[in-house]
């Protein structure tokens, strides 16, 4: 009888949890990872995806896009195989170059700074995260100093000083990125290795005979690094953000690489002067990657919540 | 309170010290030649010797240290509230910021009062029921636009309604170029305008921040709306909430209680976003063309001018410090649970 | 009273609340008379709250009140207007819940809470309603209620919160308080003091009451009626003595039937004793101010092979760190544990490690206690040698008297009651011969307590470890204690068998305690005797101790010696010891 009544208990209990599932945040979420999922494959061969030469002007300069009503008669040409002149689906930039195969192969160098950037970060800041919660107090309160130091930075103006004055390259921009974000991630590992260390299993372990080194390493660790796993997808679309705007004002990427924010800057004046482009495309794929990143941490967030 | 505050504004001032020492440090130690910049390609070494001495960077590096902060006999620095003197324009670094900041303080933070004014309804509209609608969509929303490249929108929107629509003037400057600008004074158009009885001015200057103000307000209700949904969620399901409606409290008390509540916490965030969207401005300065903070910061990064890197770090990390320390105390004064 | 008086005060006819899917209250009907005290019982989630709030026309977010009639003084609140039943809200009809601080707005201060909520029925000035707040507090039993009237929720403690609580309810002089469990997290003296209060307030006041929790101790004590709701139906309705005598539903029957059990009989002294926990002490830096709390205050115990030793306390008696120091979860700063023959104080890292597993601790919270990560074989499978299979899992599940197919689930899955029967597995997995059970069933539902407690006396007859059992429930300890201490403050003041302390107490902290303790028997109601026992006050700051007995601030025998002189624990003439002087010499005159 007892067990009985336990066991129906705790069946209500998960029923009540899963009523309060909501189903706008489910449809967001897969539209998040469908997005991910796309720049991921972008990221890798976006370049050979690409119609047209990145690098090498066409004939047309300045083409629109084909009008949409032109659209479905041009894709069924390509789809039977018709060959047909030069199709610019995003049309043709100033010098010629084609938008489309250019906002395809951007994720090549926006996507692999983002991610590397906060690979980087993310093991840094676990590891000082680490530091700052279970090491001895000297060294926890040197990490947080530090880490609180670097958070005071305002985080564009200090991304565009040291970009340019290390050289601007890919890889500075990603060890530029990754000293910035740093200090996230030590403070969500810290406050969580933090909450961790104080749970029942750590010291359940303990009652086991197993040592500090295992226990930090089995219990502490895989269970403080869900928080940063899950902003880690948050903060990629930041850092594309970021990357694009750096290359904007003139203080990240070089030209000519393929760069959806240097194509928007290329692209800015023909925009106030009605050719919209150049510019309108490379936004685009940045709104859409960036907010699919948020929908896909946000997702996450509140799965693991619940 | 007093020694929250006192502990509070020592923490910053040892931010602001470490944070002048780092960029000292990193600016001499990144591979970058200011000299060869300044003199350009094809000087001759004489030239190139001459310009470094006069920009005293062939002393020691603590010999510079001492220089700039004002610790050397017969040097003034900034111990004494002196940003030093521009090597590309030779004028005064914080005089040159004192015309600068008002431009991209008065943008931004109208632009913030108009966000946080569009957001707390919003933001309130979704807690009432969560997983509704309404809640879903405004969420969807703020989260989207949260997530904006803010300059490809201001470029979007110059695009609609100055190019198509013809509603916002051309997007280069503060001012109409035929208008007379009010005598500078506080350096906002608004006050000045106003101050100077000039409502020409007041008009086309409120006109002309119309599509910057748009663009970043925009941007800025995506977290500031999930900030107060949050928030209001968890009031509002809160137990106080529904004992004062147990004890049959006025709809009207029990609001108040909620948005105390509820945006108390939303302060000392809000002073985070505010630094964030300051160090950020540059972007929608480069848009629109306005001669603000962020203009002036990528003109001496692109320039290699140290001095004025070192001064626009310094106000803005300064400013953003002073307004999230303000907020918190305020955040202090309504939750007594902090100065504790 | 019959439930079918025809001068009802309350009639519930049909009522039904849903929370989306089935309903929560499924049609209850019930009457209160005017003055009566009716409690009302049954499982978590059986709906308890749910109707307590509806009769009030309100619901937690996302639920809905479907049908149903509350007609209060003849009218039907549920037909009311909002602002019609608003008006009524607070002034017919009061309400005092469980978590009293997270009732309170924690931005505003609590005389005002008070003030708004006065002000919200009566019109009165702010000035007159903060005076007439100060007078509620101060007839509550509040010292100092000026001051307390200022202070915000974080700055009073829960007991006090609790008060509050029931100035804003009974301020208007309501005809009927839901109190839904208004004590839970309180502790045992302070839960005594505030029901004691709140039956005197509504009796003089007329109120009726409507007291809904799941501890049949304090409907015992303190209601005339007894209603048991299971699945949101009324299942059990019957005057509290004809209840307690033979409770008609199947619930009430399974958690009540612990009453009828002989608990463990008393274990022989046999050979040297398998625990030997001498002036163990612990103290806690604080980090703000210079001052030190003392924890755990040279307590000095033995535990024999078999035996268990029940420690009882309230909060802050140092109670779970004597536990979690036994392992050296917690290091002690002094003193000296011998487990076995050898020291675990002394031991070395690895040997410290070795000891650990033959003495296994149970935590308080069962889901925080498992990785929420591993399923349970994992779990089970941490403290085993790599050599033992799948079959000593099975074994391990079967002697916890859970099903086979648990060990593929993770602890989430599961319930409570569940995750504390698979954190016993997982200590007696290694074979321990002591296992300290720290609150094990605190945290669980009156149902899952009755099978736990089973499953724990059963284990020892089985196995014949022994147990360092930790708790603040008496009655738990009575079931499952060979021997009790009990703890106040860091220290233990009596020292004795179950019969001793159970059945006469000699240090007045346990006469309180047992005083306070609300046993299911309404023959012995604690309202029909005059309690000469009861302490003054709350439990102080553990951290300002005074230098004689600590409990001479609350103490109803005090005498000024004690003030000054400290108190040791010296046996008296049957064997226990107790830490009171005078105790101790009544004692002596009264066996002389």
């Amino acid at each position: 009888m007892s067990e009985a009544l336990e066991f129906a208990g705790a069946g209500t209990g998960g029923d009540a949890r899963a009523r309060f599932r909501q189903p706008m945040p489910d449809l967001l979420f897969r539209l998040g990872l469908g997005v991910v999922m796309l720049s991921m494959v972008l990221m890798l061969i976006g370049p050979w995806l690409a119609p047209y030469d990145i690098g090498r002007p066409s004939e047309e300069i300045g083409q629109p896009p084909p009008a949409l009503a032109a659209v479905p008669g041009l894709l069924v040409d390509v789809v039977t195989g018709e060959t047909h002149p030069s199709i610019h689906w995003f049309g043709t930039d100033d010098s010629g170059l084609d938008v489309f195969s250019r906002v395809l192969a951007a994720p090549r160098t926006d996507v692999v700074i983002a991610v590397g950037a906060n690979v980087v970060s993310l093991v840094l800041g676990s590891l000082l995260g680490l530091l700052g919660g279970a090491g001895r107090p000297w060294m926890a309160g040197l990490v947080m100093r530090v880490s609180d130091l670097v958070q005071a930075f305002p985080v564009f103006i200090t991304g565009m000083i040291l970009v340019t004055l290390a050289g601007r390259s890919n890889t500075t921009i990603i060890l530029t990125l990754a000293l910035l974000y740093t200090p996230i991630y030590v403070r969500l590992t810290r406050a969580e290795v933090l909450t961790q260390r104080q749970r029942g299993f750590v010291d359940a372990a303990r009652a086991l005979g197993k040592s500090e080194a295992a226990i930090a390493l089995r219990h502490v660790l895989p269970n403080a690094l869900a928080p940063s796993l899950i902003q880690a997808s948050v903060t990629i679309g930041f850092a594309i953000l970021l990357t694009a705007g750096l290359s904007f004002v003139g203080a990240g990427v070089r030209p000519p690489t393929p760069e959806w924010g240097l194509m928007i800057a290329a692209g800015a004046d023909q925009m106030v002067q009605g050719e919209w482009w150049p510019s309108l495309f490379p936004g685009l794929a940045i709104s859409l990657t960036v907010f699919g990143y948020a929908a896909f941490g946000n997702g996450l967030e509140r799965r693991y919540a619940a | 309170m007093s020694r929250f505050i006192a502990r509070r504004l020592l923490i910053a001032l040892f931010q602001l010290l470490g944070l002048v020492l780092l960029v000292f440090f990193a600016m001499r130690i990144l591979p970058a030649d200011p000299v060869a910049r300044l003199v350009g390609m094809n000087a001759t070494r004489d030239a190139y010797l001459a310009s470094q001495h006069a920009l005293g960077l062939d002393r020691p590096i603590w010999v510079q240290l001492g220089s700039y902060l004002g610790v050397l006999p017969g040097s003034h620095g900034l111990l004494e509230g002196d940003l030093g003197t521009s090597w590309v324009s030779g004028s005064s670094v914080a005089s040159e910021l004192r015309h600068r900041l008002p431009v991209t303080i008065e943008l931004i933070s109208i632009s913030f009062v108009l966000a946080f004014l569009i957001s707390v309804p919003l933001g309130m509209l979704c807690a009432i029921r969560p997983g509704g609608v309404a809640d879903s969509a405004t969420f969807a929303y703020s989260l989207f636009a949260g997530s904006q490249p803010v300059f490809w929108w201001g470029l979007l929107f110059i695009y609609i309604f100055f190019g198509q629509l013809g509603w916002a003037p051309p997007p280069l400057g503060r001012l109409n170029p035929m208008s007379t600008p009010p005598p500078f004074v506080t350096g906002f158009i608004s006050v000045d305008s106003l101050l100077a009885e000039n409502m020409g001015a007041f008009w086309d200057g409120l006109h002309h921040l119309m599509l910057p103000v748009a663009t970043q307000a925009f941007v800025l209700t995506g977290p500031i709306i999930k900030m107060v949904r949050q928030n209001m969620v968890r009031v509002l399901g809160a137990d106080y909430v529904l004992y004062a409606r147990a004890s049959g409290l006025a709809p009207s008390r029990i609001a108040g209680v909620a948005l105390k509540n509820a945006l108390a916490p939303a302060l000392t965030l809000l002073g985070v976003l505010y630094g964030y969207i300051l160090g950020g401005a540059v972007l929608i300065e480069t848009v629109f063309s306005l001669p603000g903070i962020g203009q002036y910061a990528v003109q001496s990064v692109l320039d290699f001018d140290y001095p004025a890197i070192e001064g626009v770090v310094l106000v803005i990390a300064a400013i953003s410090l002073f307004v999230y320390l303000a907020l918190d105390v305020v955040h202090a004064v309504l939750d007594p649970r902090l100065a504790a | 009273m019959p439930p079918d008086d025809p001068i009802a005060l309350l009639s519930v006819r049909g009522l039904r609340v849903s929370y989306g899917g089935a309903p929560a209250v499924d049609g209850v009907d019930l009457d209160i008379a005017t003055g009566e005290i009716v409690g009302l019982t049954g499982e978590s989630g059986s709906g308890k709250s749910a109707l307590g709030l509806a009769l009030l026309g309100l619901t937690r977010a996302p639920g809905r009140i479907l049908d149903g009639t509350v007609v209060l003084d003849g009218t039907d609140l549920l037909s009311l207007g909002e602002s019609a039943l608003r008006k009524r809200r607070g002034r017919d009809i009061g309400l005092i819940v469980q978590n009293p601080r997270a009732s309170l707005s924690p931005l505003h201060p609590v005389g005002e809470q008070i003030g708004a909520t006065l002000r919200a029925h009566r019109p009165m000035t702010q000035a007159s309603a903060h005076q007439r707040a100060v007078g509620l507090l101060r007839t509550l039993g509040l010292n100092d209620p000026e001051r307390r009237a200022h202070a915000y929720p974080h700055e009073i403690s829960g007991g006090m919160a609790q008060r509050v609580l029931i100035a804003m309810a009974l301020g208007s002089g309501p005809r009927l308080l839901v109190a839904d469990e208004p004590t839970s997290g309180l502790d045992v003296t302070i839960q005594a003091q505030f029901l004691d209060d709140m039956w005197r307030s509504a009796r003089e006041a007329g109120s009726a009451v409507l007291l809904i929790t799941q501890d049949l101790g304090i409907i015992a004590n303190y209601c005339d009626r007894v209603l048991v709701l299971q699945a949101g139906r009324i299942v059990g309705n019957a005057p509290t003595r004809a209840f307690f005598a033979a409770p008609a539903d199947a619930y009430s029957r399974t958690v009540l039937a612990l009453r009828h059990e002989a608990p463990p009989e008393p274990i022989a002294d046999a050979e040297a004793p398998l625990l030997k926990v001498q002036d163990l002490s612990k103290i806690f830096p604080l980090r703000r101010e210079r001052k030190t709390l003392q924890a755990v205050d040279h307590v000095s115990f033995t535990i024999r092979r078999g035996e268990t030793l029940g420690l009882v306390g309230e909060s802050g008696s140092g109670k779970t760190t004597v536990g979690r120091a036994l392992l050296r979860l917690v290091e002690p700063d002094g003193g000296g544990v011998i487990f076995d023959g050898r020291s675990v104080t002394e031991a070395s890292p690895t040997e410290l490690r070795r000891l650990r597993r033959r003495m296994q601790v149970v935590f308080q919270d069962p889901f925080d206690a498992l990785d929420p990560r591993w399923s349970v074989a994992e779990i089970l499978a941490e403290g085993l040698e790599a050599s033992a299979g799948p079959g000593r899992i099975a074994e391990l599940l079967n002697l916890v008297d859970l099903p086979p197919d648990t060990a593929k689930r993770r602890p989430g899955a599961l319930s409570a009651g569940a995750q504390q029967r698979v954190s016993i597995a997982r200590a007696i997995a290694v074979e321990p011969a002591l296992i300290v059970l720290d609150e094990p069933t605190s945290a669980l539902t009156p149902l899952a307590r009755v099978g736990v407690i089973r499953l724990l006396r059963d284990l020892q007859a089985r196995l014949g470890m022994s147990y360092l059992f930790i708790s603040h429930d008496l009655s738990t300890v009575e079931h499952l204690s060979h021997r009790v201490a009990v703890m106040y403050l860091g220290q233990i003041v009596e020292l004795g068998t179950r019969a001793q302390i159970f059945g006469a107490p000699l240090h007045p902290y346990s006469k309180a305690l047992l005083a306070a303790h609300l046993t299911p028997d309404p023959s012995h109601r604690r309202v029909d005797r005059a309690v000469v026992e009861a302490l003054s006050g709350e439990i102080p700051s553990p951290i300002d101790l005074p230098r004689g007995c600590y409990l001479a601030g609350r103490c109803p025998v005090a005498q000024p010696a004690c003030w000054e002189t400290p108190q040791a624990l010296v046996p008296v003439a049957d064997g226990r010891l107790v830490r009171c002087a005078p105790a101790a010499e009544r004692h002596r005159r009264f066996a002389a």
